[in-house]
């Protein structure tokens, strides 16, 4: 039985297909990565999930169960924990609580008092690396420490399933090593993911399978090294012209 | 905007405190100098009518202050309506008293039901709304209910209703310090419990909020009828008080914006702001007033009042014991930079 | 039928008054994001303004009406240069306190200068009108009417056919681009503003044909202006136009009403602003947000 799956899964706003007939499964343990151009409909595909868009067409199932019209906190509750592309943290707040913010509303089966959730804050955010900045206010934060800040709220939830949002975007080098790690430590610890990104090196570095999406459908999926290498995936991302030159070249 | 009280600094914060124990300390015991048998036992009248009155107008308005506060300050969602569970909490004492023949006190007990039910009813489609949305559908809403009630002859209509007087300032005094003690109590204590970190979750970021698992619909409409629930008591022990009540009266917007005034000027968001900016505010105005609070004098004075607090300290005077501004030049200058076009 | 021709009629006729009302009312809010709880009290002035002329120097209203514009406009820049531009970048709860402020002092100082006496303003012809068998349509009335449509049409025609109605509708999409290309930022805010309030005097001109005019009697327009901006959609005349037209049918058709009567202008205004939020956000002709 797949943790999370999805069925024919559409969202149009307007006149435009955000997402058409989109299936997959996530299987516990998987980390699965979504690339795909600007406007494919990876953050749509995020925000179907975690109740925040209504789907117009198709099925989402969370462990057998329809999660489809279910308001977004429940959803939370159920075991699934997202951050987002541009950080949404509680800016009069410090790290350490907007960490247990997650812990104190996001337990599935739990309802934690503040202390508690302040303790639970201090472990996941030495998780993070945000342990020596616990009591920052959140606006001394550079970026790559606010999405931190993102995953560490994320994660005091004690989430089964993690849905990231470009977490890697804006990084330098070294940053992006420092987060590959820690991604590859909340999958160790037994977290099954979903990242959207668009460092191919991320993909690569940690994804066990990879999903494209184009214009609101899915166009391949596979393990990443193949998904990279496939001519429409190519031809997605840079035209047509140049995936024809690189076929031309490897011949 | 928003500051939080325990970031004040120590020495001022002792100092601060000691002071404000004098005056409550005045303010609940001093009243006592003017029952008979202090008199008799030759203690100095500390108190009179005028005196009463202002001080009991002021407590009246650290309730709506404080009750406006959990709602706007705490949640983020800025009503302008919240005076009509105050005329509401008015009207449900005065319609039991004057048509019913209640007793006053169980009236009272009625009071805060009556707004709550309202603002679970009203809470429900307007809380969906946002920003200017939701500030103008609840003004609308202060507004209508006034206009409904002016127009319904059991409550009165447009001659209002006449409560039997009761002649006793003291009572109607500690009742509204209860009241007030009870607005700024449970305050404080939302501030402590997940319930509080769950709306101060939704005014900073309502769809993060959301995701954690916050179940915003139901914290903001519990919030409203909370705040609703207050104003009614203060609704309510304000009609037996003055022993007339009518859509003037009770249903000011005024008043609303005097509230809401008064909780950002002392410090959204916090327990105690509400209670200062009601005390320095309440007072500004009868001074003003000087007789009659609707004098046209004291109209102006409140309006540019209003518009000098709004450009130059928006972020409230709770922010100076933050420590994190000095009152000067530059902090006004600054607040201008940040602001103007 | 013919009783419910007259209603539709008057609804109609009362719609214009309505749409003069809303127009400034919405330009404000569109572009400069701001809802103005201080316009009924604009429009109020526009009243005493035409009172006064028609009271000393017997002009009719409808002649006095640019006079109304102008001062207004005078009134409006002043206000958004001197006061309003201050807070334009802070949150909206803000703008709101302040012009809660500006309505405090301009309806008090109103009281100052003119008392809460009422006055009206009655020419030769405010009580006659065409009679079509048995319907009647009030003289005044189609003038108001009429004013209105003008005032769409030049505010249609300012905003797409001028430099200034560009400078404005660019300010309005996005005030950091507008000012990129040269555009004096608080100047057009101001000249906005303005617009805005010279719209708001003729409107009150209007109304001082028709209606007995008291400080306070600019307040229930504030929140009907608001009811129709929604009910017709932000973004457009055309739409102001239509909201206008509808609330007015609304209210006529809705006073006529057995259980309802004319004390209910708010409460009305006030329901339907909660149906439209709730049902259609954007309003009838409004632009999906």
């Amino acid at each position: 039985m797949s943790l999370l799956a999805l069925s024919d899964v559409s969202k149009r706003f307007g006149g435009v297909n955000a997402l058409a007939d989109v299936s997959f499964a996530v299987e516990p343990g998987d980390v699965l990565g979504i690339i795909g151009p600007n406007g494919a409909g990876k953050t749509t595909l995020l925000n179907c999930i975690s109740g925040l868009y209504h789907l117009d067409r198709g099925d989402i199932r969370w462990e057998s169960a329809s999660i489809r019209g279910l308001a977004p906190h429940r959803i939370a509750r159920l075991g699934i924990g997202r951050t987002f592309q541009i950080v949404r943290p509680f800016p009069s707040m410090t790290v350490r609580e907007n960490t247990a913010m997650g812990a104190l509303f996001g337990r599935p089966g739990a309802r934690l008092q503040p202390g508690a959730a302040l303790s639970e804050a201090d472990t996941v955010l030495d998780v993070v690396g945000l342990g020596e900045k616990r009591h920052y206010p959140v606006l001394r934060l550079t970026v790559p420490d606010r999405k931190r800040l993102e995953v560490a709220r994320a994660l005091a939830m004690r989430p089964r399933l993690l849905l990231l949002d470009e977490v890697m975007a804006g990084l330098n080098q070294v940053e992006i090593e420092q987060a590959l790690e820690m991604v590859r430590r909340v999958r160790d610890s037994g977290v099954t993911i979903v990242l959207i990104e668009h460092v191919m090196k991320v993909i690569v570095g940690v994804c066990k399978r990879a999903l494209v999406l184009n214009f609101g459908r899915i166009l391949v999926e596979g393990p990443p090294a193949d998904v990279l290498k496939d001519r429409r995936v190519i031809e997605a991302y840079l035209g047509q012209r140049y995936a024809r030159e690189q076929e031309r070249k490897e011949t | 905007m928003i500051a939080r009280e325990d970031r004040l600094p120590p020495r001022l914060r002792r100092s601060i405190f000691a002071v404000t124990m004098v005056a409550l300390a005045y303010v609940i015991l001093a009243p006592l100098t003017s029952i008979d048998a202090a008199q008799q036992a030759g203690l100095p009248l500390l108190t009179d009518k005028v005196w009463f009155r202002i001080v009991t107008t002021v407590l009246m308005f650290v309730v709506l202050a404080s009750a406006w506060n959990i709602v706007g300050g705490l949640t983020g969602y800025a009503s302008f309506g919240n005076i009509a569970f105050f005329g509401l909490g008015a009207y449900t004492v005065g319609a039991l008293v004057a048509n019913r023949g209640w007793p006053f006190g169980l009236a009272l007990l009625v009071a805060p039901i009556v707004p709550a039910l309202f603002a679970l009813v009203i809470g429900l489609p307007l809380l969906r709304l946002r920003g200017h949305y939701f500030a103008v559908a609840t003004l609308g809403v202060g507004v209508a209910t006034g206009e409904v009630v002016n127009n319904v002859g059991p409550l009165g209509a447009s001659t209002g209703l006449f409560l039997p007087i009761v002649r006793s300032d003291l009572l109607f005094f500690y009742l509204m310090l209860a009241a007030a003690g009870l607005a700024v109590l449970t305050t404080w204590v939302i501030l402590r419990t997940r319930f509080g970190y769950g709306l101060l979750a939704i005014r900073e970021n309502e769809e993060a909020a959301a995701v954690i698992g916050v179940n915003t619909n139901f914290y903001k409409v519990a919030a409203f009828c909370i705040a609703a629930a207050l104003s009614g008591i203060a609704g309510g022990i304000f009609a037996q008080w003055n022993s007339f009540i009518n859509q003037e009266l009770v249903f000011a917007v005024s008043d609303n914006v005097q509230m809401i005034l008064m909780a950002v000027l002392g410090g959204a968001g916090t327990a105690l702001g509400p209670v200062a900016g009601a005390v320095v505010l309440e007072l500004i105005i009868q001074t003003l007033a000087g007789g009659g609070s609707g004098s046209v004098y004291s109209q102006i004075g409140l309006g540019i009042l209003l518009a000098v607090c709004v450009i130059f300290i928006p972020r409230g005077v709770i922010d100076f014991f933050g420590g994190r501004s000095k009152l000067s030049l530059r902090y006004f200058r600054q607040t201008l930079r940040e602001t103007s076009a | 039928m013919s009783q419910f021709i007259q209603q539709v009629i008057l609804g109609l006729l009362l719609g214009g008054v309505y749409v003069a009302v809303a127009l400034g009312f919405s330009l404000v809010w569109g572009i400069l994001n701001i809802v103005n709880l201080a316009h009924g009290a604009l429009v109020i002035v526009g009243a005493y303004v035409t009172w006064a002329l028609f009271t000393r120097w017997h002009v009719d209203p409808f002649l006095s009406l640019p006079v109304d514009a102008l001062v207004l406009f005078v009134i409006g820049y002043a206000l958004q240069r001197g006061v309003i531009n201050r807070l334009i970048r802070a949150p909206l709860l803000f703008t709101f306190l302040l012009t809660f402020g500006l309505n405090l002092v301009i309806v008090s100082l109103l009281l100052l200068i003119f008392t809460a006496d009422f006055r009206s303003v009655t020419t030769t012809y405010s009580g006659s009108g065409l009679e079509l068998g048995n319907v009647i349509i009030p003289y005044i009335r189609v003038g108001g009417l009429a004013v209105a449509l003008v005032l769409a049409g030049i505010l249609w025609a300012i905003l797409n056919r001028t430099r200034i109605g560009a400078a404005i509708l660019a300010v309005g999409a996005d005030r950091d681009a507008a000012q990129l290309v040269g555009v004096d930022l608080r100047h057009i805010y101001a000249l906005t503003f303005a617009i805005g309030a010279a719209f708001a005097g003729v409107a009150g001109g209007i109304i001082s044909t028709f209606q007995s005019i008291t400080p306070t009697a600019g307040d229930p327009y504030t929140l009907q202006a608001f009811a129709v901006v929604i009910l017709g959609g932000l973004g457009r005349v055309s739409a102001t136009v239509a909201g206008g037209l509808a609330f007015g049918l609304i209210e006529v058709l809705g006073q006529s009403a057995p259980w309802l009567g004319s004390g209910y202008a708010n409460a009305i205004a006030f329901v339907v602003l909660v149906v439209v939020l709730v049902v259609r956000p954007r309003g009838l002709l409004g632009r999906l947000a």
